[in-house]
């Protein structure tokens, strides 16, 4: 190799703006690429982990279940053979009878018996505790007058009561949970309720020993393989194999109790949902991204030009010239690709929904920023060689083919794009699931619309500068000199300003889109999450709350409203307390004060018939007054206020609406010894995960609107850095000549903010629209109320509109420090 | 032998502009001779330099022919006309930063310009002949403008060019730099190499063996210089 090109490399660092800038921007361009494989990656685990969070943990591996049936002697066989098949891993099994007689104290007490390795151990103790006897539930107990530890169940043929524990009940440890439906007593009316708490034996042989009327007709079994939780789905998907091998190997006649397939399978599907709606913005990033490295080529050979002409003069081709700014720029690429594969791998946790990745996400990553650098590489190569082949070789350029190009309206086939983006997006952008708890078919390309509409805005943009910047030259606004340079000054780098509007409009488009797309549906979820379950937690209570046999804990008072639910031939209606309803449910943007003003009388809600309706309970309603929604019923029902309710046994269900999360709502109940049951969160009310879907995606697409706003920043900052030269003869010449420092500073702030400000105006409103349009079509749950809706754009925009403003001044501190750095010696030689 | 190294025959060269097409040389036919110094010579904007970047086979003409040694280029591929720069033809530019590459040494200059063309590398020499000795670890930054020009002329020697075409060499130089480069000539013209200059340089007009005298693109006298 020749010494030219072998002291290439080293040649480099003859230039550090040209090495900074290839860094930068092969960094930038990795970084896109590599963060959407690792994004994507990270969203099925963020999908896994998200729907482990709604499911027991022991459930995780497949596991056998038997409500009742097995005789007491296979018991010990089951445990043996789950054992042997689990290959040495852990096995817990839990053994239940069916509610019996149990007599302690010879009254005639009901009780169920059940043992759980370990299962003492996790039992709040309220007397006693010794190990070797029974212990029995509280709530059995308050069934037995004069109960004192010591006591033995039917007619002493039961072992000794050694503890008593307090009821377990919801919300469970995850312990628990799996054992649900065997452990938590339904206490809500001891008058009419039979108490089922368990009666936990010292070992499984006790159990095994229980007398045989209380094992006839067999016992109920779990039998369950506590696992570590799979981070990602191929984690689960490898356990999901596992399980149901250790199952095989097992052949046991008990139900299989498998949890893991759906999971696994939207895991899967995010991936896919994700990874092919953030590929279209990925694509147009990359191609900005090579024009970049385009850019910094032809930088190089204007920069590069008398050494390229000598070499060339010396019997150099267009190849080897190309080598040339390869072997140059190429080491610059390449540091810039690993470090933005680096960058993408470190601010994981800043842009991805999770930081567990699938097996071999990294390598693909890296085998994506290597096709990256390559193509790098060849478009150096290409450029380098096609610009010293025009520059030496080929017929001077008629200029015709960049103005074919600039004529072709591309602008036109976005819009088109963008329309049929928004027919998608209209008639079938998400559909409804095929299966109970899968998620929605996402429809990329309709997800891709408001993108379309921010990059078709971004083009016309661009059209309209580029004429008016022709037309320019016809402005006369010498009585505001700034004004007028600033005009010329954006007129004669006419290139240069359409590209950094162009991606301005993009980035700030982009982010625009991304940031409000995301934040609607994280604000959807929550709202439909609340007007689901009507608060952010709900516990059914005892009518002995509602008519005040029980006292509110005063705890709960200011956090908690108590509601009834009165509903019969799909009619359903709400009974509230107009004086505390706004204090535990959950209102979204509905103003308190208002709300509990209309709360006065009965309501329609939303598209009820408008006819008179008698529910359990309730006087006749047909009420002239209504509102379009109401937490729980949504946007058809009733709300009957407390105080015209005929009676309050008759109303179907009585429930403590509140607040405060459900472990803080449940806890002064326990203390207070109020029955409560079947208790709700909003946070795992429904399932979000097509909400979380499309929040990830795009939070991704912020992110790359966050690096096409740095690379928008960089280009103007370096467009000053280039015309340094001009600028500072320009500026120097123009103080000379009588102009104050002042008006120079102003030609910048006002050539500089024009521009921004431009693409701050328009990118926020094609931004703006585009989201209009698409935030309420994208519903993953349209049969929940209320719709998604745009969120406040005010502090999106006041933040952009900062961050523009910061760029615009150090970008006109840069001009202005050049043109004060001219020396006499440039004015002369001009 | 042909008694000429470079042939124009009736060479025409048009630029095509925004405003329309420019002609910046018109029918310009000559000789140039084996051995000596010939000078295009000419006011600024008469074609000088375009006329030495044709004969240079750096710009194809529009019209006619340029030959070397008898053969025709004008016609020949990109990768002939090369092959012809790279082993015979030597172009020094008016800038003397334009002919070297900054960031390489004296010496490696001189090798670079030596490998271009296959030839053996003789830096020691060439910088002997030059009258630089012992300068071939220093940056080319540390020469003088005359020496810089000298060392573009070396690197042609280097290259074992067989025809040296100089574009304008002294006009950037001061006095003192100048006469160097004008020794520098005359030294290559001995060695039997034909040197083509283009310049309006009386000094350099009067050193000519040949001078071709150019006004507006067209050729207004040639032969013995005035």
């Amino acid at each position: 190799m020749q010494i030219p090109w072998r002291a290439a490399p080293r040649a480099a660092l003859s230039s550090p703006l040209t090495l900074l800038v290839s860094v930068v921007t092969a960094l930038l361009l990795s970084f896109v690429v590599a963060a959407a494989v690792l994004h994507s990656s990270a969203s099925g685990s963020a999908a896994i982990a998200y729907q482990e969070d709604r499911l027991c943990d022991q459930l995780l591996h497949p596991g056998l279940d038997a409500k009742k049936g097995v005789p007491t002697k296979s018991v010990n066989e089951v445990v043996d053979i789950a054992t042997k098949a689990a290959g040495g891993g852990e096995v817990l099994a839990g053994t239940y009878t069916e509610v019996r007689r149990a007599d302690f104290g010879g009254a005639a007490t009901f009780a169920k018996f059940g043992y759980r390795e370990g299962a003492v151990d996790r039992l709040r103790v309220l007397e006693g505790g010794s190990r070797d006897g029974l212990w029995v539930p509280l709530s059995l107990t308050k069934t037995v007058e004069g109960f004192q530890l010591g006591q033995r169940g039917m007619g002493g043929r039961l072992p000794p009561v050694t503890a008593v524990y307090a009821d377990l009940n919801d919300p469970l440890d995850q312990w628990w949970c799996t054992e649900r439906q065997f452990v938590i007593p339904n206490i809500i009316d001891k008058n009419t309720d039979v108490t089922s708490a368990v009666v936990w034996m010292p070992s499984r042989q006790s159990f095994l020993d229980l007398p045989e009327s209380v094992t006839a007709g067999g016992v109920g079994m779990t039998v369950r393989f506590p696992t570590e939780a799979p981070a990602t789905a191929a984690e689960a998907q490898a356990l999901l194999e596992r399980g149901t091998a250790v199952l095989d190997r097992a052949n046991l006649g008990l139900r299989r109790n498998v949890v893991l397939p759906l999971p696994v399978e939207n895991a899967r599907a995010t991936i896919g949902n994700v990874r092919s709606a953030i590929l279209p913005l990925t694509l147009i990033s990359l191609l900005i991204g090579l024009a970049g490295v385009a850019t910094v080529t032809s930088g190089w050979v204007q920069r590069c030009h008398t050494e390229l002409r000598m070499l060339w003069c010396r019997g150099s081709g267009p190849a080897a010239l190309g080598g040339r700014a390869v072997l140059e720029l190429g080491l610059p690429l390449l540091l810039g690709g690993i470090a933005g594969l680096g960058v993408a791998w470190l601010l994981l946790p800043v842009y991805a929904p999770s930081t567990s990745l699938e097996p071999g996400t990294v390598p693909t990553a890296a085998a994506a920023v290597g096709v990256v650098v390559l193509a790098s590489l060849v478009v150096t190569w290409l450029v380098a060689a096609f610009r010293t082949h025009r520059a030496f070789q080929g017929r001077p350029s008629s200029g015709r083919a960049r103005r074919v190009f600039a004529a072709v309206p591309w602008e036109l086939a976005t819009g088109v794009l963008a329309v049929l983006a928004w027919q998608r997006l209209r008639e079938s952008g998400l559909s409804t699931p095929v299966k109970i708890g899968g998620l929605p078919r996402i429809d990329a390309a309709a997800l891709a619309f408001p993108l379309l509409v921010v990059l078709t805005t971004a083009l016309l943009a661009a059209r309209v500068l580029r004429v008016l910047l022709r037309l320019s030259h016809r402005m006369s606004l010498w009585h505001l000199p700034a004004a007028q340079i600033a005009v010329r000054r954006l007129a004669a780098t006419a290139g240069p300003v359409t590209g950094v509007l162009l991606v301005g409009v993009l980035a700030i488009g982009t982010i625009a889109v991304g940031s409000t797309v995301a934040g609607a549906q994280k604000a959807s979820l929550d709202d439909k999450s609340g007007f689901y379950t009507g608060a952010n937690s709900v516990v059914q209570i005892g009518t002995d709350l509602v008519t005040g046999a029980r006292e509110l804990p005063a705890e709960l008072r200011g956090s908690t409203t108590i509601v009834g639910v009165s509903s019969q031939y799909e009619r359903t209606a709400l009974v509230v307390d107009p004086a505390t309803f706004t204090d535990g449910a959950y209102l979204g943007a509905v103003d308190p004060d208002e709300l509990r003003a209309r709360l006065t009388e009965p309501l329609r809600i939303g598209t009820t018939p408008n006819r008179a309706v008698q529910l359990p309970g309730l006087p006749p309603l047909n009420p002239t007054a209504g509102l379009p929604s109401f937490p729980k019923v949504g946007t058809s029902g009733y709300v009957v206020p407390i105080d015209r309710i005929t009676s309050v046994k008759d109303v179907n269900t009585w429930y403590l609406w509140s607040s405060r999360s459900a472990i803080d709502l449940v806890r002064p109940l326990q203390a207070a010894e109020i029955g409560y049951r079947n208790v709700e969160e909003r946070s795992k009310a429904i399932s979000g995960l097509p909400f979380l879907t499309i929040q990830w995606t795009f939070t991704f697409v912020t992110a790359i609107g966050g690096v096409l706003a740095i690379v928008a920043a960089i280009a103007l900052l370096l467009a000053i850095e280039v015309r340094r030269r001009q600028n500072a003869v320009a500026g120097a010449l123009s103080t000379r000549m009588g102009m104050s420092p002042a008006t120079l500073l102003s030609s910048h702030l006002v050539e500089l903010g024009a521009l921004t400000g431009f693409a701050v105006v328009v990118g926020s409103a094609a931004g703006a629209i585009g989201t209009g349009f698409a935030v309420p079509r994208l519903d993953p749950a349209p049969r929940l109320a209320p719709g998604p809706v745009l969120p406040n754009l005010l502090p999106l925009l006041t933040t952009t509109v900062l961050g523009s403003a910061l760029v615009v001044v150090a970008a006109a501190w840069i001009a202005l420090r050049a043109s004060r750095s001219a020396r006499i010696g440039e004015l002369i030689r001009g | 032998m042909a008694d000429h190294v470079l042939r124009l025959v009736e060479v025409g060269v048009d630029y095509r502009t925004p405003g329309g097409t420019v002609t910046a040389v018109s029918d310009v036919s000559l000789d140039v001779p084996a051995r000596g110094v010939t000078v295009l010579a000419g006011p600024s904007g008469s074609g000088k330099s375009t006329l030495l970047r044709v004969l240079s086979l750096v710009e194809r003409p529009t019209l006619g022919n340029v030959e070397l040694r008898g053969a025709g280029t004008t016609r020949l591929p990109n990768r002939a006309r090369r092959a012809l720069r790279r082993t015979d033809v030597a172009l020094v530019f008016q800038n003397p930063g334009d002919n070297l590459i900054g960031h390489l040494s004296v010496g490696d200059n001189l090798r670079a310009a030596a490998q271009s063309a296959g030839r053996p590398e003789r830096v020691d020499e060439v910088l002997d002949q030059l009258g630089l000795p012992g300068t071939a670890g220093w940056k080319v930054t540390a020469l003088s403008g005359g020496q810089q020009q000298r060392l573009a002329f070396g690197c042609a020697l280097a290259r074992g060019a067989t025809v040296v075409l100089a574009d304008e060499p002294t006009s950037q130089l001061d006095r003192a730099s100048a006469d160097l480069v004008l020794e520098t000539l005359v030294d290559l013209s001995r060695r039997g190499i034909p040197v083509v200059v283009a310049s309006h340089d009386p000094r350099l007009i009067a050193l000519a063996d040949t001078c071709f005298t150019l006004r507006d693109g067209t050729l207004v006298a040639d032969g013995a210089p005035a």
